[in-house]
């Protein structure tokens, strides 16, 4: 992608967005560019990348934080935080394969579109370990909020709004986030031959005994071997993951057999199968397949997740595999979108929301990206826009 | 928490004491959750944060009590949940004493309730006449329905719907005199024969004398002895009260000089809690100062006391008894183990109701003068007991059974009957269900 | 000395309405929810921080979220200020109201309304206490983990004004990170709903913006919190050290080795004594200073856990362990804890501080602390979260004397400065409320400042919404 502006510095991004805002020309801004594809189309014709403003400013492992420009790749700070065994607990996936772009992911990316993987259910999203930031608002302020302590409640808690803003409120100049020990040991139990909502029931018992489930992930038959092999038994796989402390890991893997094993045929992945399933759960392995074709996030209570998966079968030709229990859902239509269908089944079963991930030019460009807001949230997120962004600088149009 | 009383204000004991508790108070808002009145109405001045900010309010600008005021200290049930929950050990005990003799002495109420109360303080200390008046209220209660519909006269169709349809005659274990032991005397004790639970339930006096003495304990019934003041004290009737305390405390004096006391024993908490305060009521008397505190420091529950006798574990029957334990025994005296431990020991299996530090809305008179918050605690108190799926409900303070036996079918019994039961007595009377 | 904390200068035009507001507000809500003649109103004045106070106008008791939206839409129509109100036990002020303000108080919006295990989620009333929440899933096994050390008698409400933390939240995270939905009412009576029971929200992160923003952007009156598995054990386990500074790098080092327990509490000898005197939990008395640290798990898991730490804590000169043996005592060990601030009115009045600090400046500015206490000729008790930085120290002093009571203020200004110096900021949990504002320029820029009060006018462009708190005086937009 060409970038007509890549500040090194702050201060020049700052003066960049300055004057953008006095001459009234809107920006698209990007970090590395895997994910600019996330939302609706951005109405800008010149390009912002932080991808010149690099570099790890500091690192503490004994603190568990870590501060890093927003341009610092993925790469950089992954590999600096294996060396001391240490990780991004909330799992930020690579839209790379999914979304057929290339370049280097960004951490400011990841928190700009608050990128979240299986952990979520026990360590949360990239905005529950956002601790501070700092931005250059609409106008071409610095501005930081939060700060690199554990608990901060000094003040607005800008760190969450600008986490997940996909840059239309902000441009990230840095982050300052937790990190967490990696854990010495982890293991998949699978179970096999669940159908959905026996999968459901069992992710939810499992989630409700005392054993730390930290995945738990549904893959039906249509995905299923793209993610474990035909040497382990038939049919869909339910997996369950469990981490930490070798000897603790296997007491609770035994409890977790115990309780499925006379329910279905059942398996057990080591720690380096554990790191691969999850990774590819993570970067949605199966529909990284080079088309188009309509991919959906879709995100429910985990209860809600297959049945509405269920009912949109009868409708659509869908494929789909479930994370979080049950409650994220990726989803891939074989032709058509159909925003309206799913949306109003999900609005049927209890509320969530839908996020078009991937889908044709032709078909994003009438369909809208996010899920729209009851009209007093979608008034307040236009006043809060306006707050940050007078000028409509960032990313026009991108969140609707 | 700041206080503004001035020197002069501070000459007087009384508020120099109640400034003394204020400053302990560090406003922390924990008591609120623990409080019956404030977990049931929802509103801070009905908490005892909110009556302690009331009562400071009053007492710093030395005003007399007015309808505000008076409505939120009325409601108080006195439970002294907020005394175990605070950690900052404020005495709100002493506090709300205080505030309800400052009430009585500057409060005129309306017509309506000076009649009650004068009625309530008349009657119910005196056992012969709260006989007589429970008589008389069998042949009222078909007007019961009636009277709870006419504004004026509903407080008095409330009594009427508490008393027992059974009254039973004057009990021998009122009767003054000495008990001897049955086996070797390891004790000497008085007991406290009371004033209503006499009348109401004769047997749990009796059940205490057969115990103590079948465990070797001589008892003496003391002439002479009458209420301990706790229903009066709690109406803010502080001279009336103080007179009920002295002359226990005289009665108390002669039978421990005369052949020595170990203990003085009381079957109702409420009682109890009042008793072991006797030190504080009669500080400020030098006549009786030394002897009240004598006589708060040898008081005790009958469980506290049977406690320490060291009973014989007994063999497990299949009975469930459900212990609910009375403010006055959790939060006036702070006893919550004893009574649960004696009960195991004596075979039965005891469990714990849900919610067991809210009161049960009986409180003294409270029943009779809030009838609807105490009607709303009952119903509450019932729904935990009765899903502990017990058989039996024990409990260790009068005004508890005849509040909670209004409200289900399971039958209750003073702890010490059960007892009576476990070490040899005959199996306690139940009522049908 | 300091300047006291001043409050807004009462609006004239609504003290002069007082009576007319009176009048409609009662018809606004039924009977008994409306607290209007002086007497009533002065319990009121303040929460738990006692140091300042201002009788409100009345005080409004709604008992569901229509009446909520009904008295802010009628205060907003006459720019009434309003201040929220859960159980009032604030340390920062939060809840205190000012002379022209309706207090519109949650107390009686207290129940639990869904309960959904299959979900893991409890949706309730934001006046329902934080313990009310772990008590009614308790028997299926489950709790709700933010733990304030009110939580007893906090409201979930007021938890999420504060974004509310405790001594279980270093495993668990606090209040915005276990905080599903809400229900809420802005300025002018519109109700919205965000969030709900999926893990996620679209668009703006609405929620986290709310979660912590102490009563300014609106009034929740319903919230869906997620609920955890309890775990098979947990076990607390009292480490005495003869100094703090061991104490201090015991937990740097624990931290830094890769285990979280999932709490690690640290008291100094003062806060010994308190503790001990309310909960007789056992406390060694000989120690100049106390961690609790509390590992879960499995047997096996707490047993390996433990190794590990006992292994750092010796090196550390550790002078007494004690491992709970039974449930009630692991119970009394952290009712002494959690009772540590009401507990020291045994012996003085306190304010309580809530900076948070990195790990690595914890012995440090426990030090500094002591030197600047001793500068000003005061006491201090410490008790605090020390497995994320988040420090409490209680400065005695006494209420009834003036002068104390400005050393005691202007001593906890310098401890603040002092956090935010080494690194860290000025509250971790307790939030900003009254106490905090003036000092808010120490830690962010005035145009740091500008673009929150920004994100606040989104929300409330009238600032009526508690509006004395959190941002300086001095510096704000023009209404």
């Amino acid at each position: 992608m060409k970038m007509d502006f890549e500040p090194a510095s702050e201060t020049d991004a700052a003066d960049i967005v300055r004057h953008a805002a006095e001459t009234g020309t809107p920006l698209a801004i990007a970090g590395g560019g895997t994910r600019s594809g996330l939302g609706n189309r951005v109405q800008a014709e010149q390009f912002l990348s932080t991808r010149k403003l690099t570099g790890i400013v500091s690192y503490n492992p004994a603190e568990m934080t870590m501060s890093a420009k927003a341009g610092t790749p993925m790469a950089e700070i992954e590999a600096v935080l294996a060396e001391n065994r240490q990780m991004l607990a909330f799992e930020p996936m690579d839209h790379r394969g999914v979304m057929g772009t290339r370049g280097e992911p960004t951490i400011g990316g990841v928190f700009a579109a608050n990128v979240s993987g299986p952990r979520r259910i026990t360590a949360g999203a990239a905005r529950d370990h956002l601790l501070g930031i700092r931005f250059v608002n609409g106008v071409g302020e610095t501005i930081k909020s939060g700060g690199r302590v554990m608990k901060n409640v000094t003040g607005l808690d800008l760190v969450k709004l600008l986490c997940g803003s996909h840059g239309t409120l902000g441009l990230l100049t840095e982050v300052t986030f937790k990190v967490l020990p990696l854990p010495p040991s982890a293991m998949t139990i699978v179970v096999f031959g669940l159908d959905d909502a026996q999968a459901a029931a069992a992710m939810a018992h499992a989630l409700a005994l005392p054993v730390e489930v930290s995945g738990a992930a549904h893959l039906p038959d249509s995905v299923r071997y793209r993610f474990i092999g035909s040497s382990q038994p038939e049919g869909a796989a339910t997996v369950l993951r469990l981490e930490g402390l070798a000897a603790s890991v296997a007491v609770r893997a035994e409890k977790l057999k115990a309780t499925f094993a006379s329910v279905a045929p059942i398996a057990i992945l080591d720690h380096k199968a554990t790191e691969t399933l999850w990774r590819d759960i993570r970067d949605i392995k199966p529909y990284a397949d080079g088309t188009q074709k309509p991919l959906w996030r879709v995100s429910v209570a985990p209860s809600a997740g297959q049945q509405l998966v269920a009912a949109l079968r009868l409708e659509a030709g869908v494929d789909a595999f479930y994370d979080w229990q049950g409650g994220l859902i990726w989803l891939r239509m074989e032709a058509d979108a159909e925003a309206d269908l799913l949306r109003r089944y999900i609005k049927g079963l209890g509320g969530g929301h839908a996020t078009l991930l991937r889908a044709a030019d032709a078909v994003r460009a009438v369909t809208p990206a996010f899920e729209p807001e009851q009209p007093a949230v979608a008034a307040l997120s236009a006043r809060l826009k306006e707050k940050f962004d007078p000028k409509g600088v960032f990313n026009p149009g991108k969140m609707g | 928490m700041q206080t503004t009383f001035t020197p002069a204000q501070l000459a007087d004991p009384h508020v120099a004491e109640s400034e003394a508790i204020l400053r302990k108070c560090v406003h922390c808002g924990f008591c609120t959750a623990t409080c019956p009145t404030y977990v049931t109405l929802g509103n801070e001045l009905d908490s005892p944060r909110g009556r302690i900010y009331l009562i400071k309010d009053m007492l710093e600008n030395g005003r007399p009590a007015d309808e505000e005021v008076v409505t939120h200290i009325d409601r108080c049930l006195s439970c002294l949940a907020c005394m175990t929950t605070c950690p900052s050990g404020v005495n709100y005990m002493h506090l709300v004493d205080h505030a309800r003799v400052h009430i009585e002495q500057t409060y005129r109420r309306p017509l309506k309730d000076r009649l009650v109360r004068a009625v309530l303080a008349a009657v119910l200390p005196y056992p012969s006449r709260f006989r007589l008046a429970l008589k008389a209220a069998r042949l009222g209660r078909p007007l019961a329905g009636f009277m709870k519909r006419v504004p004026f006269l509903k407080t008095f169709g409330v009594m009427l719907d508490l008393a027992p349809s059974q009254i039973a005659s004057a009990s021998a274990a009122a009767v003054p005199g000495i008990r001897a032991a049955e086996i070797e005397k390891r004790g000497r004790v008085a007991i406290l024969t009371g004033c209503a639970q006499p009348v109401l339930k004769p047997g749990i006096n009796e059940a205490t004398i057969r115990l103590l003495t079948r465990l070797g304990v001589e008892v003496v019934v003391p002439q002479g002895e009458g209420c301990c003041g706790a229903l009066v004290h709690h109406m803010g009737r502080e001279e009336q009260a103080l007179v009920a305390a002295r002359r226990n405390v005289d009665v108390w004096i002669r039978a421990a000089d005369e052949g020595g006391l170990d203990a003085i024993i009381i079957t109702a908490s409420g009682c109890g809690t009042t008793i072991k305060d006797y030190g504080h009521m009669l500080r400020l008397d030098p006549a009786y100062a030394d002897k009240a505190a004598r006589v708060s420091a040898l008081a005790r529950d009958i469980t506290e006391y049977l406690a320490t006798l060291d009973l014989p574990r007994q063999e497990a029957r299949n009975i469930t008894v459900a212990y609910h334990s009375a403010c006055s025994m959790q939060h006036g005296q702070k006893i919550t183990l004893a009574p649960k431990v004696l009960l195991k020991n004596a075979g039965f299996t005891v469990r714990d109701p849900a919610e067991g530090h809210l009161c049960c809305g009986s409180a003294g008179t409270y029943n009779i003068l809030q009838p609807e918050i105490s009607a709303t605690l009952k119903a509450r108190k019932v729904r935990n007991i009765e899903a502990t799926k017990a058989d039996i409900i024990a409990t260790g303070n009068i005004g508890c059974i005849t509040q909670i036996a209004t409200g289900t079918a399971m039958p209750i019994l003073h702890t010490v009957e059960l007892l009576d039961w476990a070490y040899g007595g005959e199996k306690p009377a139940l009522p049908q269900k | 000395m300091p300047e006291t904390i001043a409050f807004l200068e009462p609006k004239q035009s609504v003290l002069a309405r007082r009576d007319a507001i009176i009048e409609d507000l009662a018809d606004l809500l039924p009977e008994g929810c409306l607290i209007s003649e002086k007497r009533g109103l002065v319990p009121f004045e303040t929460d738990a921080f006692i140091a300042y106070r201002q009788v409100p106008l009345a005080v409004a008791l709604p008992e569901t979220t229509a009446q909520v939206a009904a008295v802010l839409k009628y205060c907003s129509r006459y720019g009434i200020p309003v201040v929220p109100r859960g159980a009032g036990t604030s340390l920062s002020g939060g809840a205190i109201p000012q002379s022209d303000a309706v207090v519109i108080g949650l107390s009686k919006m207290s129940r639990i309304l869904d309960i959904d295990f299959a979900n893991r989620t409890a949706t309730v009333q934001a006046g329902v206490t934080n313990l009310n929440i772990s008590e009614a899933v308790s028997a299926d096994g489950f709790f709700y983990a933010p733990d304030p050390s009110s939580q007893l008698a906090c409201t979930i409400g007021g938890n999420i004004g504060m974004n509310s933390g405790g001594a279980h939240c270093l495993k668990y995270g606090v209040t915005t990170n276990n905080l599903l939905g809400v229900k809420m009412v802005l300025f002018d009576g519109t109700i919205v709903d965000l969030g709900g029971k999926a893990l996620d929200a679209p668009a703006y992160d609405l929620l986290g913006l709310v979660c912590g923003s102490e009563g300014q952007l609106g009034i929740v009156t319903e919230a869906t919190v997620r609920l955890i598995a309890k775990p098979e054990g947990t076990r607390p386990v009292l480490f005495g050290f003869m100094s703090s500074e061991e104490a201090g790098s015991c937990v740097a080092e624990v931290i830094g080795s890769g285990i979280i327990p999932v709490a690690i509490e640290f008291m100094d000898k003062p806060a010994i004594g308190i503790c001990e005197a309310f909960a007789q939990a056992g406390y060694p008395m000989d120690v100049e200073a106390l961690l609790i640290v509390e590992v879960e798990g499995s047997e096996a898991e707490m047993e390996a856990m433990l190794a590990s730490i006992i292994d750092i804590a010796r090196r550390h000169g550790v002078s007494t362990i004690r491992e709970s043996q039974s449930a009630t005592e692991a119970a009394l060990i952290w009712k002494g804890r959690k009772s540590a601030f009401g507990a020291t009115g045994r012996i003085a009045d306190y304010i309580c501080m809530d900076g948070t600090v990195p790990l690595s400046q914890l012995s440090y500015v426990l030090k500094k602390t002591g030197e600047i206490i001793d500068g000003y000729g005061l006491r201090v008790a410490n008790v605090f979260h020390a497995g994320d930085g988040n420090m409490h120290p209680l400065i005695l002093y006494n209420i009834n004397d003036p002068e104390d009571a400005a050393r005691a203020e202007a001593a906890g200004n310098d401890i603040l400065r002092l956090c935010v110096d080494a690194g860290g900021c000025l509250t971790g949990e307790h939030g900003v409320g009254i106490e905090k504002r003036d000092l808010m320029l120490h830690q962010f820029t005035q145009v740091d400042l500008n673009q929150q009060m920004a994100a606040r006018a989104a929300f409330d462009p009238q600032w009526i919404m508690n509006p004395s708190k959190v941002f300086p005086l001095e510096g704000r937009p023009a209404a």
